[in-house]
């Protein structure tokens, strides 16, 4: 029977390797720039293997280390802790230092193993290597199970043991430290039977096992709720004493022993039915999350259809646009209704301040009056709401007047044209590439045009909208300092807005970095695109007068409009193709 | 015209999928290409249809006087096992936009006539593609290359997973439209191949050869065929 065990417990581990050095190996070399240098031999490099087991054991014994010796050993030296406290106050008479040590000990040694059985991961999870020995290899599944908890259960002998050394240093008695694996072991007998009873009886009704999830839940809220009680029970000198604590350990031996009888009458088909479930359950879940990337671009509008005269790539345009109008617009639409209700709620609180300063006629007649100012010669009078010299308000002034490039934190919140370019390539080009025409150069073009048109359409409006907010402040704080600086915030904020789209369209056309899960998968998109984000987040701490900067960007603007075109043009037919 | 490929080689990394692969493709006929599964058979298309790039070699039209025409994009049309289509439109929509696009093709029937020669069902033309079977799609990837007429066709798998009838129907189609163009089928199944196909072009070994029928039966040409396959495997 060892030898079976010792047989069994070899092929699984050895299994474990490989799984575990294959995978490394294959996730090296789909790594960018590295991946193709490394060989295909490596595959089967016996001393690079040997290397991988050697850390594989490493890994085990500081499971090992981290789950059993650590976790125990901070439970005796907070016991230590709280008697130490308990003696220096006096406050557990009559009962001997040994005997406060273990029963705090057991006391908390018995909340964690009682967590730990709701929270522990089925004994019937199907790992890769189980899947591999069980489903492929044919293997036993009841002797593959019982050999990987024996192994776990001799784990947890030998880690309590060993953190048995720290409760003899802080003057535990032996039967303590003894007497805590054992303990251990018939809590996760009766555990571990507890799951295998769950499910013999939801097996009888076809149903799958269950995540620990819920018992996460359960554990977190029982601590949240027990912890104060607890506290008051320490501060107040409580502890509970000995005997009561024998008679839970008893007790959970006792369903230990029941564990133990479950498990036994637990038959070999029962277990591979348990894992053939986890199975089930693992596929579904990694279905669902694969769907989880395309979902959302999925949700086509199945009504409505182009009217007019449009023709060709305009109509294609427009029927995509009409047809994924939601995942284009929602966006930029809710960021201009907030930046708008955030504009509407200051206008108000204005409005309503110079009521209750002036009164109703006074304040129609002065408001009439200023409005009448403001659109016939761009200013109102100081009379109009006072405001302080000092206060915030200059700040905001301030950024209006030389750090306009701020706005570019508003404007990343609402550019929806990286989400516009994943739900191009999934729900159309995506199929249109394997079409010839499609790759021809002037009519990569032509679309590339139409697109950025349609991009620069919807990022418009939350554009004009943060123009719009930043002119309030500039109009609250003393109007504007040169002619036409209204028209000039609002064309800054437009112009940087173009400035997305044509960053991403131009990237996505150069690149095409998206797989069929509309995941990234380009290291020189990925990489074009963080230095893009340093550039952007620099400029953003650059001063520079509202009028230089919407010069700048009006060149600016144009000339990368016109970069970018040229290199489309030239690059797009060999590069805008499906990622094989 | 004919469609001629010259020491083509594309590997990846130090596996060589393409090895030297030397052949002339004639006007006017169906070959069926032929090979194991994974011998290379869709990245021989993905090179053609430039898809990816090759490690060395080149591939382009003989005219008749023997010049050499480059290949361009337009001249191929390339029908993939899996077709997807954009989900977002209809079928109708979808062949509107495909006509126009092409200017430079005078189409000789309405909408509903290519519909109807390709036996696409009539509830079927209004609805979104992403609702279209599987055999649906495929009809409409394939009537798209019909209109688009190109001078050589890659078929890679196309009756993979169709119904018997809609493969029948697909069949005849591809007979139909065999004139005039190059038209290279690419199968694993036995079959299916010496059924509708003129030559028999084995992809073994990263090479492409010709099967000789010569005076053999359909189950003696099957014969040799898979023992050209087994020797060369063994090789």
């Amino acid at each position: 029977m060892l030898n079976e065990f010792r047989k069994t417990l070899t092929k699984v581990i050895h299994l474990r390797s490989i799984i575990g050095y294959n995978g490394m190996v294959f996730a090296l070399k789909k790594t960018p720039l590295i991946g193709k240098l490394l060989p295909d031999r490596l595959y089967s490099t016996r001393f690079l293997k040997v290397i991988f087991w050697i850390f594989h054991i490493i890994v085990e014994a500081f499971k090992l280390f981290i789950g059993k010796i650590f976790s125990l050993g901070i439970i005796y030296l907070i016991s230590l802790g709280l008697k130490t406290a308990y003696m220096e106050y006096e406050q557990a008479a009559g009962v001997t230092e040994t005997n406060l040590f273990a029963s705090f000990a057991l006391f908390l040694f018995l909340i964690y193993a009682l967590c730990g059985i709701v929270l522990r991961r089925p004994m019937f999870k199907c790992t890769p290597e189980k899947e591999y020995l069980v489903f492929m290899l044919r293997m036993n599944a009841r002797k593959l199970d019982n050999t990987l908890f024996i192994y776990d259960l001799a784990k947890l002998v030998i880690g309590y043991l060993i953190a048995g050394i720290i409760a003899a240093l802080c003057g535990a008695p032996f039967w303590l430290w003894l007497g805590i694996p054992v303990l251990a072991v018939f809590i996760r007998l009766f555990g571990t039977g507890l799951q295998a009873f769950s499910f013999r009886m939801k097996n009888k009704r076809h149903k799958p096992m269950r995540s620990s999830f819920i018992g996460w839940i359960i554990c977190l809220t029982l601590i949240i709720f027990a912890a104060p009680f607890v506290l008051i029970i320490v501060a107040n000198g409580y502890y509970v004493p000995l005997p009561v604590l024998f008679v839970v350990s008893a007790l959970l031996i006792v369903l230990g022993i029941f564990g133990f009888k479950e498990l036994n009458r637990f038959d070999s088909n029962l277990h591979r039915r348990a894992l053939r479930d986890n199975i089930v359950r693992d596929e579904i879940s990694e279905y669902k999350s694969k769907q989880d990337t395309t979902r959302s671009f999925k949700k086509i509008k199945v009504k409505g259809t182009v009217k007019g005269d449009k023709q060709g790539f305009e109509y294609l345009n427009a029927l995509f646009v009409k047809r994924h109008s939601r995942m284009l617009y929602y966006k930029p639409v809710v960021f201009t209704v907030m930046i708008l209700v955030i504009i509407g709620l200051a206008v108000f609180a204005y409005v309503y301040g110079y009521y209750r300063s002036f009164g109703l006629d006074s304040s129609l007649n002065m408001f009439g009056r200023n409005l009448l100012n403001l659109i016939l010669f761009g200013h109102y009078e100081d009379t109009l709401m006072p405001y302080e010299e000092d206060s915030a308000f200059m700040f905001f002034r301030w950024l209006v007047q030389y750090h306009l490039p701020a706005m570019l934190l508003l404007l990343t919140a609402a550019d929806n044209s990286f989400k516009s370019t994943q739900a191009m390539y999934i729900n159309c080009d995506n199929s249109l590439m394997t079409f010839s025409f499609f790759k021809q150069r002037e009519k990569i073009i032509k679309l590339y045009d139409i697109r950025l048109k349609q991009l620069i359409k919807v990022n418009i409006a939350p554009a004009v909208a943060c123009g719009f907010g930043a002119n309030l402040i500039l109009f609250y704080t003393g109007g504007q300092d040169y002619p036409f600086q209204y028209l000039v915030t609002i064309l800054v904020s437009v112009f940087m807005s173009i400035g997305y789209a044509v960053i991403w369209l131009s990237l996505y056309y150069l690149f095409q970095p998206f797989t069929t899960s509309v995941k990234v998968k380009s290291g020189i998109y990925t990489g074009v695109s963080v230095i893009i984000w340093v550039i952007l987040s620099i400029i953003i701490w650059i001063p520079v007068h509202s009028l230089i900067l919407a010069g700048i960007l009006l060149v600016h603007t144009a000339l990368f409009v016109f970069l970018m075109r040229k290199l489309v043009y030239k690059f797009a037919p060999k590069t805008w193709k499906v990622k094989s | 015209m004919e469609f001629v490929i010259s020491h083509l080689v594309k590997s990846y990394g130090a596996k060589q999928v393409l090895k030297d692969v030397d052949f002339v493709f004639e006007e006017g006929r169906i070959y069926g290409l032929l090979g194991r599964n994974g011998s290379g058979k869709t990245t021989f298309f993905n090179c053609i249809n430039s898809d990816i790039d090759i490690n060395s070699g080149e591939f382009y039209f003989s005219g008749n006087g023997g010049e050499k025409i480059p290949v361009m994009p337009e001249d191929i049309g390339y029908l993939v096992s899996t077709p997807t289509v954009p989900e977002f439109m209809t079928g109708r929509e979808f062949l509107k936009f495909f006509i126009e696009v092409h200017e430079e093709i005078t189409p000789d029937r309405t909408i509903d006539e290519y519909f109807d020669y390709m036996m696409v069902p009539e509830d079927d033309r209004d609805r979104l593609l992403k609702d279209y079977s599987h055999g649906t799609k495929n009809k409409m990837q394939m009537l798209l290359n019909i209109i688009a007429s190109p001078k050589l066709m890659l078929l890679d798998e196309p009756l993979t997973s169709l119904d018997v009838i809609i493969a029948e129907e697909m069949k005849n189609v591809i007979r139909s439209q065999k004139q005039g163009r190059i038209t290279i089928f690419s199968t694993h199944l036995l079959d299916v191949a010496v059924d509708l196909c003129d030559e028999i072009v084995l992809l073994h070994n990263g090479r492409l050869e010709p099967i000789d029928k010569s005076n053999l039966g359909d189950d003696d040409f099957k014969e040799k065929i898979i023992a050209a396959l087994r020797d060369q495997d063994d090789a």
